[in-house]
Order: structure tokens, then sequence, then C-alpha cells
């Protein structure tokens, strides 16, 4: 049972979604977007994270989409107005200028003339395309059309923001400008889905994520929580494994020389304790001083977003990597 | 209405950035500055100085306000808007719906709050507006034209610019729908060329049976009221010859009537270009005002089909009211049901789709 909730942006179950008989893009899907956030989504090519956003847009026509987007029903025309798009592969008319096509989406999502042409001023200054703003887009560079089309998606002032690959062709400059654009969204209260491929895009702007794979949601919320357990208190001490380690963790021997760069010459060991937090190491870190040992290093350690990702995409049972496209 | 507006802006913008445009309007001024060349003088038509003798043109025969509002329906309207300004709008705007159903386009349209249906319908109607303008501008230079040299200032002649939109709005539904199901402009452009010329000849076919069925019939009274001829009847020797094209016309009447019949029927359910365009002439023209071409003549009008008893300028007239005979309902209603028809299934298939 879904209730209409004013803390999300973004609240839908069972999304599915077939094409032909044969291949399931989604089944029964289902994810939960905050207002403000930057929420993150993720999968390998033919996962359905597109499809799903499709499906939010209205592109695409699902066979059945629970629940709601800014608390109304999929495809509702008064939350179309409130939600900013920008598809991956967009094709804007090149002989439009861009303060002509920020204003023609303006038009499209019903705001009035004189907001629009204000906004649209602002929003291309704002995105750095002042002073390309009455050139027609042919003369623009993939970023500049990027940038045009963030502005695009902004002319209608959203509350949700939908973003399809926003980096996808943008230069390492251009990335880094449209992840503090996407950051700047945020602050300023709106809700911003990011669907990338681009995991170290994703882990650095988004504060909750979600992994699709072959149409179905297998993971979804804070970097933290997905990684939880995994995490884990590794300690590195000169020498030898002590007698008791094997007992209360994994060893790891280290090799002489691997620890140069913190000034240990010697060979050493890696001791691995899992879900231990710092409280618990401490028993151990007396029990190594007490034997005068040398610890190198201690440091809580977790997955990173892509370990996460590969753990999600990898078959469990057979250790190989699910195959790209959707589930048949 | 806001997205309306927003749309055709585009779609004005669309076709201003495009050459064709530009070319295509350059040409229709061109056109009517080569009509504004034509004069009537006391022997013929003049142009440019020099004069065509014509015993049929002339300023005894016509007045200048019906041979230039004739110039206009005859080869304006019919030859230049009919045809080949037609197919250099198609050729323009056959890209409409392909580019707006292209990924990446129609993704930017479709998540924004408006109905499939009406976006898709309010393209098309954009893509009329090539038609439309270009007609305007036409008309606009003609009633220019004709008012200095024929001295008429006939606000009618704008009546062209709905019929000829109409005209082109039959086409371009098939086009769309093309579009919609193939997404390739080429292909839009060859099938809806292909269509045309379909209808064309089914039009052109209908025509000639329609001729050739009328002047058998006229042909068949011309006997009958010969035979009957008290004031000069005739002798037993034309007596027999008359009974024997008498029988001859009978004969054939149930074949005219029949490919008549059936031609007339799938006329009735495609859309009736020719005829529409048609409706200018009947319109503009009186025909009381035209020159009277061959009255007494009996050559052309049975050339084709063996009457020697029909009359040309006789003939021509009759076909001329039975063309105006058609009712506006059977004209524009059934190529309007037609239209409407196409652009429905088009207009299914492009909500129903996923993109």
């Amino acid at each position: 049972m879904l209730h209409e909730s004013p803390e999300l942006a973004v609240n839908l179950s069972d999304v599915r979604k077939r094409y032909g008989r044969t291949i399931h893009a989604l089944r029964g899907v289902s994810i939960c977007v905050r207002r403000g956030e930057i929420f993150g989504l993720l999968g390998p090519n033919g996962a359905g994270k597109s499809t799903l956003v499709k499906i939010m847009m209205t592109i695409v026509r699902p066979e059945s989409a629970l629940g709601e987007v800014l608390g109304r029903a999929v495809g509702d025309p008064d939350a179309l107005a409130r939600i900013g798009y920008l598809p991956e592969h967009h094709r804007f008319p090149t002989y439009l200028t861009g303060r002509q096509i920020v204003e023609f989406s303006g038009a499209m999502s019903r705001v009035d003339r004189p907001t629009r042409k204000r906004r649209a001023s602002e929003l291309l200054d704002r995105v750095g395309m002042g002073a390309w703003k009455d050139r027609p887009l042919g003369s623009y560079s993939k970023g500049m059309r990027q940038r045009t089309g963030l502005a695009a998606a902004l002319v209608n002032d959203p509350q949700l923001v939908v973003l399809d690959e926003p980096t996808d062709g943008v230069d390492p400059v251009g990335r880094r400008e449209i992840r503090d654009l996407l950051v700047g969204f945020r602050d300023e209260g709106r809700t911003v889905l990011l669907n990338s491929h681009l995991l170290s895009e994703i882990e650095t702007v988004c504060s909750r994520v979600a992994i699709m794979v072959q149409g179905r949601m297998v993971a979804q919320g804070t970097i933290d929580e997905l990684t939880a357990s995994s995490r884990r208190y590794e300690i590195i001490v000169e020498g030898p494994p002590p007698p008791w380690g094997s007992d209360h963790a994994s060893v790891q021997a280290i090799p002489a020389g691997h620890l140069l760069a913190a000034g240990v010459a010697q060979a050493s060991t890696r001791l691995i304790f899992l879900g231990l937090d710092a409280q618990g190491a401490q028993p151990i870190l007396d029990r190594l001083r007490a034997e005068s040992r040398t610890v190198v290093a201690v440091q809580t350690v977790r997955e990173s977003l892509e370990d996460l990702f590969m753990r999600a995409v990898t078959d469990p049972d057979t250790g190989l990597i699910y195959r790209p496209g959707a589930a048949t | 209405m806001m997205q309306t507006i927003a749309i055709f802006v585009a779609a004005y913008r669309e076709l201003s950035a495009r050459r064709l445009f530009w070319l295509a309007l350059g040409i229709t001024l061109v056109v009517v500055g080569l009509f504004a060349c034509l004069g009537l003088n006391e022997t013929g038509i003049s142009f440019l100085g020099w004069t065509f003798d014509s015993p049929f043109y002339n300023t005894t025969t016509t007045s200048p306000e019906t041979f230039y509002k004739q110039l206009f329906v005859s080869l304006g309207v019919e030859w230049w808007l009919g045809l080949i300004a037609t197919l250099l709008a198609l050729v323009t705007t056959c890209g409409i719906v392909p580019d707006l159903v292209a990924p990446g386009s129609v993704d930017l349209l479709l998540a924004k709050p408006i109905t499939r249906s009406r976006l898709f319908l309010t393209k098309y109607a954009s893509g009329l507006l090539f038609a439309a303008l270009q007609v305007l501008v036409f008309t606009t230079a003609s009633f220019i034209v004709i008012g200095i040299r024929g001295g008429a200032w006939e606000i009618s002649l704008f009546a062209a610019v709905p019929i000829v939109t109409f005209f082109y709005s039959l086409l371009f539904s098939i086009c769309a729908l093309i579009g919609v199901v193939t997404r390739s402009s080429v292909a839009s452009l060859i099938l809806t060329l292909l269509a045309w010329a379909v209808i064309f000849t089914i039009n052109f076919a209908e025509m000639i049976v329609s001729r050739g069925r009328l002047a058998n019939e006229m042909e068949g009274r011309s006997i009958v009221a010969s035979l009957a001829s008290t004031e000069d009847p005739p002798d037993d020797e034309t007596r027999e010859e008359l009974e024997a094209d008498l029988a001859r016309v009978r004969e054939h009447e149930p074949n005219w009537n029949t490919a008549h019949g059936w031609l007339f029927g799938i006329k009735t359910c495609l859309p009736k270009t020719t005829d529409t365009l048609a409706l200018l002439d009947r319109w503009l023209i009186d025909p009381a005002m035209l020159p009277q071409r061959g009255e007494d003549s009996t050559r052309g009008a049975e050339g084709a089909f063996g009457s020697r008893r029909v009359r040309g300028g006789e003939f021509e007239r009759a076909v001329r009211d039975e063309r105006r005979a058609h009712s506006l309902w059977w004209i524009v209603g059934t190529s309007l049901l037609l239209e409407g028809c196409i652009l429905a299934l088009a207009t299914l298939i492009f909500a129903r789709r996923d993109y």
C-alpha cells in the first residue's frame, strides 16, 4: 500500500515493462527518491535505468507503475510541468540559438513569456553560456550543448531534475562544472535524479544511490548503508603475524619493501577484522603493544562504490558478471 | 495555447532556416512577376513587348479581369501551386514528422505537459504552415497584379489560401502517416509522391472515362433529336445510318456507365486533389465571361471518342457543368473524412509507441 509522502519526490513500485514477448526491461522495480537529495541511478548497459527514467517522463509506456512522482501519478501534466529533464542523446534543433532553445522548453512547460525570457538569460549565464546565447546551436561544442540542455531543463524552475548521462562527452573541466551545478541545484532545494555510468561522479555528488541489474533493483540506499556489511578494520604491524592473529582476523603477509612509503622496509603483516568498530579495536591494539609489536597503520576500510557495483553485477553463484542487456 | 504557439514559432524558425523555403518563395515571386508581364491587346496576348496573336484571347473576346483571373486559376493555382510549389513544399516538410519522432528529439517533447495526440496534430498543422505561407505570398502578389493590370481588386482570390492549403494537407497527411511509421524523410517523400501519382492516375482515368461517357450520351441525344426532327426529317438512307449509330451508342452506354461507376466509386474514397483545386475555378470564373471556343466545331469533343454530332463548345460546357455539379460535400467532405482517418491512424501510432 503506497501513501503520498511529502518527503519523497519519487515513490514508485512494481514498475514493469516488457518489450515484445520476451524482453523484460523492468521486472517490478521500486524506487524512492527523497526531496532535496541527489540520487544516483547505476547499472550496466541494458539494466533498465533509461527505461525507468523514460517511464517517469512518459516517453515509454509501462505495463504497470504504482506510486507517484511529485505526489502525482506518473504522466500527470501538473507533475511534468514541475520536472526538468535532459535526455541522454538529446537532439535540440541546430538552427535555434541557446536562448531560443531555453525559451521553447519553457513555453512547452507552460512558463509564461516574461518569466521564460528572464529565466533563459539568467540560466544561460549560470551555466556559462551567456556569451553564446544568441548563436545557433550548430556552432556549439558537445559540452556547450550539455550546458544549454541543463539550462533548458531548469527553465520551469523544477522541483525534480532528471538527468540522463549529463556529462556524457564532456571534458574533465566541464564535468567538474556540471557537478558543481548539480550540487547547486540540490542546495536550492531541488531533487536531482542522476543516471550515469560514471561511478566517481555518482560517488562524489550523490547522497543515495540505486543499482539496477537486468531489470531489477538490487541495491538502494546511502553509500554508507550499502557498504556497511563490507566495513572492516585493518591493522598493519611490522614482522610476522602474531600467533593468535588467525583466530580473530584474516591475515595477509606484506613482503619486504612494500611499505617503503610508510618508512617500513621489512616484511609486515596486515590483520583484517571484519565488522569491528573503533571500540572493539582497542583491546587488539593493547595486546599488540603488550607484545612490543610496531603498529604501522590502523585504518577503517570499506568498499568503494566501484567494488559495490561490481559485487552487485556479479552472479554470487558463478562469480561471473551478469551478461549485459535486459533479462529475457 | 502557449504550447501551440511555441510549436508554430519553432516550425517557422525551422522553415526559415532552410534554403529551400526562401528559394521556393523567391521562385513564387518570379512566377508572379512573369504573370504580371503578360498582357492582353486587340490581337492577342502580349509578353514583354511581343504579341502572340490569338483569336480566343484578345480584348474583343475577353476582359483583362477574366483573362488574369483565368491565368491565376489555370496556371498559377493548378500548375504552379498545385504541382511545382506542392512538390517543393513536400520536399521541405517531409522531414517534420520523422524529425519529431527521432530519438533525442521526441524525448524532449514527450516529457513536457502536453498530450501526445495534441503534440502530433500541432506538429502536423505546423507542417501546413509552409504551404499556407507560399500560397499567401503568391495570392497577395497575384491580387496586386490583377488589381493593377486587370483593374479588378478581387478579394475572393484569397480563397486560394484555404483551398490550396487543404489540397496540400491531403498529401501531407499521407506524408505524416508514412513518416511516423518509417521514421524516414526519404521514405515519406517517395511514398507520398507515389500515393499522389496513384490518386492523380485514378482522377485522370475518371476524367477521361467521364468525358467518354458524356460524349456517348450527348451523341445519343443528338441522334434521337435528328431522328425525331420534323423540321429537317432525315431521308431513308440517313435514318438507317442514324439508327445504326444509335444502336452502337446504346451498346456502348452500359460499358461507359460501368467503367465510370467503378472509377467514380474509387475516386470517392480517395482525396480529391484535382477537384479541390478546381473549386477555385468554380468560385472565381464566370463561364459566361470566358471566350466561347469552337462553338460551331465538332472537332475536339469527339476526337477521342469518335463522336461526330457533338459540338466542341457545347461538350466542353457540359463537361464543365458536370464537374461543377459535384457537391462541396463530395469534394471536401469525403476528402476530409479520409484525411481524418489517415491522421487518426498516424496519431494512434504516435501515441501508442515507446520511444
